[in-house]
């Protein structure tokens, strides 16, 4: 029974809803569907395009029934036994139609589209409208995304009321007024937000289109299939469309429990990348030519090797649960090495554990309920709009009910316009941390953070992203700050699967379920279920296994769905790693960058043509069903380690995903974790570094792998590569805003624009990860921060030369 | 011509020293303001609410009531909003209060400012009013020198501070949210109500809006007190109500009667009659989106109840005489078209019906009637009342419905005779 239930009936049928429930709202929960345009549930009620009108038992006037909550004993009549409803109905409709262009035909939403299912039910069969259209010309693009068909528009709001209410990004506006009202963009500009697709999607007609999608397809012609994004570890549920085996469209899939209804750009926009020129559908051997070859000839040949020679494996975020777990069983069984991981360099201490171990206490945990309901909430080290964008989404919608939102980031994030920034140098999280964690007092940030954390009644939320797990302790102390406060804490990973990773471990020191290896009693746990793990030494983690592979200490290097030479942060030591190691096995969708070192590749199956369960950042474990048959012989990775098993003379113990998934259960149900967090000793005061202090995170839309082929995407919201300076650091060394600059690391040297912004940290640098122009990797020695000097490239056409005696005065605040 | 009642918000207009601070003290302005300070708010509230001064913007909202709405304990600041957007055709009287009197409205927002505990109140100036503007902009800059408005009026320790606002011109932006809306600087559209105002209106804190005419009536009513108010009027609609007369009358202009004045008594007596001593045949009691009445009318009494019984409203009081030499289809063309270019867009039946009806009258009025067009345009009217987000179409419809009703046979004639039946014998009685 929901609280303060409210009774009423509905086309005479009785229904008891929650107060404050909308009557469309209500009529939905008795399957009473009223028509409606501009009512959308995750926005806010507009009223506007009036189709909905009810009538209410005592009221004079028709009401519209998104905009009137319901009240005790009240007596509402649908179109379905009200005359008069039905009658405005009609009516309405239309006056939508008087203007519209009726290009059904030629309309990309045509076949589902709701103006056109009603007025094909109850619409005037013939138009009394012999007047000549508005007209606009059509369409005009919004971005390289977006077109947008003014004369379809019913000017609902919903797009104008998406980037208002949910995106916060204001792009799409209606302007003028009266039948010359449209919706648009600021002169000049472009619908450059990550989330622009919503928009299109919640469009209740064919105004709002996909430039990917235009002229591709028919509802009637697409075969659907639920799935799970794959692009971050946001978890979105999305529906799958494919054309004759090809993936035209993705959509997103309400569920109130993670994405609302909502998915980014990215998840929308970037699905070629399975159908990409080089997808592998057959073993291939280097020896042959990299011509192909079946599982049989092949994997008795990697046996051989596993058997006699030293093995890694090196994976990425982005497999399912059911691989892991057979992967991590597999080196761990029956090959004998614990020198695996999925990470690229962070090392998560406790926090990492506590998140791999799913832990049952609730208050480390974190959901995206946790979220929106919290009062409030801590974000350290993550760029939520970029890195989780729908983890951004829910932030902001926690921010609209009154939340107050913290940010610890060395950058500005796009939720700076409702939350409290403190822009924070890379490494220095720890001190702000470890201030809060003490609980200073004043006014400050810290203390301020404290306070509230403090005075949220154990509701609040701390959030690290992994990159803060830079820094030794930082994660730990962050999550040492949730337990001080009594706050949730979660610890985003940002790939679709990290999490599914470090709980099947993935890991060079833990087992499933965040057991570590080098406790007994934990490793006996796992042993129990899988029989003896064979070498009991914590392994190599990412850059120790490059490491020992450039060192010629590794002679089978297993490289599955991940690419190093793009991902890991030491792009110099992977491509040495590369060329050492004895036999590089690439299991992969694709060809991709490591073609000129492999010795094998295997062909997995990607994520669209498997059935398995993914773990968002939550923890949460969700089901993803294939949309297609897999091509060639490629086949889901976790088959390709039982057959290597097999071939090894073992068995993994599972033949079927079901029995895997049973057997993986066991090992991965949350569990309770005994300790306390560590306890830090106090950072002392922040050190000032002369020098500056490159840090890198991936922007949502980059040149990774998963964007293939998502050229419209790239063309709406890719940023060539470009370093961020802060006013005051730009100043000391004559560097002004859209000169070339020379980055130089340890590590090597890299030329890009500079924009100098308040916007990043004094004494920090920022370049993207990936974007065209610069793989940073190459800046980085396997960690993403560095120490960094810029320099203007050509001194001529810079600014002047300022003199060495400028830059010894130090820092001019 | 010499009035039967004491005249009070024109009682000086003769006085052009009025526009100055001088003039307005001279003649007792700012005492109610000292008097209101001395009270407590609730007591100001009551005696606003006891005079039964109900709104002057159209829909005559009693005054008091409002402001007694108004919560005082949710921590957020309390706003009075005076609103001057002033756009219904006909109507013109606030314009003409502001230019004679511009401090009396000064003193009224600041009494509604303390009744409501309020430290600034908006004034929101229709975009074209700039001279008005100016006027205010000047007296309010006196009021302040003098002490009556700032961080201390009258010496109180209390502030009220006045900020003046101009509008870009837009008919909607008098509507009370859709001006709430501009005030912040957002698009001029309607809000959904409730929240209503005085529980969430600006930036989402408690807010009385009114009218100019509405606050102009306070000073006296704390000087001279509630039953000095009601000494005029009707007992539901007591006081005076500034009335627009234009169109076919000898002498249109601004007339302050008593509510309650029959409309025969302000044509005859105070417009002079129909102009040229012609016919009258249609006439709108409040603007063109209250709904027209004909001759039959002509002593139904200038007031909310009376109008109310004879079908339409008393709105902003802004009478537009017809003669018979006006075709009532060119007039509703011309009213509907623009309600058409006023409409805020927000809504389908407003957006898109007012823009339909505008083509078929247009239509009509080029000779271009068919027959199919009047059930149009009866269901226009039908589909157009109650039907939108907020009352602006309703006006729409109220053209429609009431120029349908009373001459449903000129409608027809336009159809039949491929054109207005009147132009021809109208031009050729136009004097040279
Ligand atoms: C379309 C529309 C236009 C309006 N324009 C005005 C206006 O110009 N001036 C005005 O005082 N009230 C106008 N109103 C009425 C206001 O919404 C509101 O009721 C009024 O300002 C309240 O003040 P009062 O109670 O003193 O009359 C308009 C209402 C509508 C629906
Ligand atoms: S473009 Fe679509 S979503 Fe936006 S207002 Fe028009 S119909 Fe509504
Ligand atoms: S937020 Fe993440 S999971 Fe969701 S659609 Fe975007 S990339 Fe995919
Ligand atoms: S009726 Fe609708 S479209 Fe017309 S002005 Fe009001 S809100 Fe705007
Ligand atoms: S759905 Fe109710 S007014 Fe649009």
């Amino acid at each position: 029974m929901p609280v303060d239930p409210i009774t009423l009936t509905i086309d005479d049928k009785e229904v008891t809803v929650p107060k404050g429930t909308l009557i469309i709202r209500a009529a939905e929960q008795l399957g009473i569907e009223i028509p409606r345009f501009c009512d959308h549930p995750y926005l806010a009620p507009a009223g506007a395009c009036r189709q909905c009108y009810v009538q209410v038992e005592g009221q004079g006037k028709l009401q519209t029934s998104c905009t009137v909550a319901v009240a005790p004993g009240m007596v509402v009549r649908t179109q379905n036994t009200s005359d008069a409803a039905r009658q405005a109905q009609v009516a309405n409709l239309e006056f939508l139609l008087l203007n519209h262009p009726l290009d059904c035909p030629i309309c990309d939403r045509g076949g589902e589209c709701p103006l056109q299912d009603q007025a094909l039910a109850f619409g005037p069969g013939e138009s009394r409208f012999i007047d000549a259209k508005r007209v606009f010309p059509k369409p005009v693009p919004l971005s390289p995304l977006v077109g947008l068909d003014r004369e379809r528009c019913v000017l609902c709001a919903r797009c104008t009321r998406f980037c208002d209410e949910i995106s916060g990004d204001r792009f799409l506006e209606l302007f003028a007024r009266s039948a010359g009202e449209r919706v648009s963009i600021a002169a000049g500009e472009d619908f450059r937000s990550p989330f622009s697709g919503n928009t299109i999607q919640i469009c209740p007609v064919g105004a709002l289109t996909a430039t990917p999608y235009r002229f591709v397809a028919r509802p009637f012609d697409l075969t659907s299939g639920d799935s799970v994004c794959q692009h971050c570890s946001a978890g979105c549920n999305v529906r799958v469309d494919v054309r004759r085996g090809e993936v035209v469209r993705v959509l997103a899939r309400e569920n109130p429990d993670v994405n609302d209804a909502w998915i980014c750009d990215k998840g929308r926009f970037a699905y070629r990348h399975a159908d990409a020129p080089g997808r592998i559908t057959t073993p291939l051997i280097r020896d042959r030519g990299l011509e192909p070859a079946s599982f049989g000839e092949i994997l008795p040949w990697l046996a051989e090797r596993c058997r006699s020679g030293r093995v890694a494996f090196l994976t990425g975020g982005r497999l399912m649960d059911e691989d892991y777990y057979a992967l991590s069983k597999l080196a761990r069984t029956v090959v004998g090495t614990n020198d695996l991981d999925h990470r690229r360099a962070f090392h998560g201490g406790l926090a990492e554990v506590v998140a791999a171990a799913a832990v049952t206490d609730r208050e480390r945990s974190v959901t995206y309920r946790d979220v929106e309901h919290a009062p409030v909430i801590l974000l350290v080290g993550l760029d939520a709009e970029q890195e989780v964008p729908i983890l951004h989404l829910r932030i902001r919608k926690a921010a609209a009910r009154g939340a107050k939102v913290f940010v610890v980031h060395p950058r500005r994030t796009r939720l700076h316009d409702v939350a409290e920034h403190l822009p924070t140098r890379p490494g220095h999280e720890v001190f702000v941390l470890d201030r809060i964690r003490e609980g200073v007092d004043g006014e400050s940030f810290e203390a301020r953070a404290a306070a509230a954390l403090r005075g949220a009644g154990g509701s609040g939320v701390v959030l690290v992203g992994e990159r803060l797990a830079e820094h030794p302790l930082a994660a730990d102390l962050a999550l040492a700050v949730a337990s001080k406060t009594g706050s949730r804490f979660g610890y985003v990973t940002r790939r679709a699967n990290d999490r599914g990773a470090l709980g099947a471990g993935v890991h060079p020191s833990l087992l499933p379920g965040g057991r570590r290896l080098g406790v007994a009693g934990e490793r006996a746990e796992v042993e129990a279920v899988w029989g003896s793990i064979m070498a009991s030494e914590d392994g190599r983690d990412a850059q120790e296994i490059l490491q020992a592979c450039a060192d010629r200490l590794v002679d089978v290097l297993f490289v599955i769905g991940a690419d190093p030479l793009r991902d890991h942060p030491d792009a110099a030591l992977t491509r040495r790693a590369l060329a050492n190691v004895g036999t590089l096995v690439v299991q992969s969708i694709e060809l991709g960058d490591l073609e000129p070192f492999a010795s094998v590749f295997l062909p997995a199956a990607p994520a669209a043509e498997k059935d398995g369960h993914v773990t968002d950042w939550e923890g949460r474990s969700q089901r993803i069903r294939p949309v297609r048959d897999a091509l060639g012989i490629s086949r889901p990775d976790w088959e390709i380690f039982a057959g290597l098993a097999a071939a090894m003379g073992s068995d993994l113990g599972f033949e079927t995903l079901e029995e895997l998934h049973e057997e993986m259960a066991s090992l991965l149900a949350p569990r309770a974790m005994p300790e306390r967090p560590n306890v830090w000793a106090g950072a002392g005061p922040p050190q000032w570094l002369d020098d500056l202090t490159l840090f890198t995170y991936p922007l949502l839309v980059d040149e990774g792998r998963l964007s293939d082929g998502a050229e419209e995407l790239k063309a709406a919201l890719e940023d060539p590569a470009f370093a961020e300076m802060h006013p005051v650091d730009a100043e000391k060394r004559g560097l002004a805003d859209g000169v070339d600059v020379r980055l130089t690391t340890a590590a090597g040297d890299a030329t890009v624009p500079l924009r100098v912004t308040e916007h990043v940290a004094a004494g920090s640098v920022f370049v993207p990860f990936n974007q065209p122009g610069l793989a940073a990797n190459s800046l980085l020695s396997g960690r993403s921060t560095a120490s960094v000097t810029v320099a203007a490239v050509d001194e001529g056409s810079g600014p002047e030369a300022v003199p060495d005696a400028a830059l010894a005065t130090g820092p001019a605040a | 011509m010499s009035l039967w009642f004491e005249p009070r918000l024109t009682r000086d207009w003769d006085d052009p020293s009025m526009i100055g601070l001088d003039g307005y003290v001279a003649k007792g302005g700012y005492e109610a303001l000292s008097k209101a300070l001395a009270m407590t708010d609730a007591d100001i509230v009551d005696v606003v609410k006891s005079s039964g001064l109900r709104g002057r913007g159209g829909a005559g909202f009693p005054a008091g009531m409002k402001w007694g709405f108004v919560p005082r304990d949710t921590g957020k600041p309390t706003y009075v909003v005076a609103n001057f957007d002033e756009s219904e055709p006909g109507t013109c009287n606030n314009r003409e209060l502001v230019e004679r009197d511009p401090h009396r409205l000064l003193e009224g927002m600041a009494i509604a400012a303390l009744a409501i505990g309020c430290e600034t109140a908006y004034l929101y100036v229709r975009g074209e009013y700039l001279w008005q503007s100016m006027v205010l902009e000047r007296a309010i800059a006196q009021a302040y020198a003098a002490g009556h408005l700032g961080p201390d009026v009258q010496g109180s320790g209390k502030r009220v501070d006045v900020v003046l606002h101009r509008g870009a011109g837009a008919y909607i932006c008098g509507e009370e949210t859709a001006l709430l809306n501009s005030l912040e600087g957002f698009r001029g559209q309607p809000r959904l109500r409730p929240p209503f105002p005085a529980v969430e209106g600006l930036f989402a804190s408690p807010t009385v809006i009114n009218n100019v005419e509405t606050l102009m009536n306070v000073p006296d009513i704390l000087v001279r007190g509630a039953e000095w108010f009601r000494e005029l009027g009707t007992e539901k609609s007591p006081g005076t109500k500034m009335v627009t007369v234009s169109g076919k009358v000898e002498r249109p202009g601004n007339f302050e009667v008593p509510l309650g004045t029959s409309f025969r008594i302000v044509l005859e007596e105070l417009a002079g009659g129909v102009l040229g001593g012609r016919a009258l045949k249609a006439w709108t009691p409040g603007g063109s989106s209250t709904p027209m009445l004909t001759a039959e009318h002509l002593d139904v009494g200038l007031d909310y109840e009376s109008l109310a019984e004879a079908g339409s409203m008393l709105g902003t009081a802004a009478i537009m005489v017809m003669d018979d030499t006006d075709c009532v289809v060119d007039c509703a063309t011309r009213m509907v078209r623009f309600y058409a270019h006023e409409s805020c867009g927000k809504c389908t039946p407003c957006r898109e019906g007012s823009w339909w009806a505008t083509r078929v009258l247009e239509r009509l009025e080029d000779g271009q009637g068919q027959a199919p067009d009047l059930p149009i345009m009866r269901d226009l009217g039908t589909n157009l009342m109650f039907r939108a987000f907020c009352a602006l179409a309703d006006g729409t419809a109220s053209v429609i419905n009431s120029s349908l009703q009373h001459f449903p046979d000129e409608y027809e004639a336009h159809v039949r005779l491929g054109g207005c039946p009147l132009k021809v014998e109208h031009l050729e009685e136009v004097p040279a």
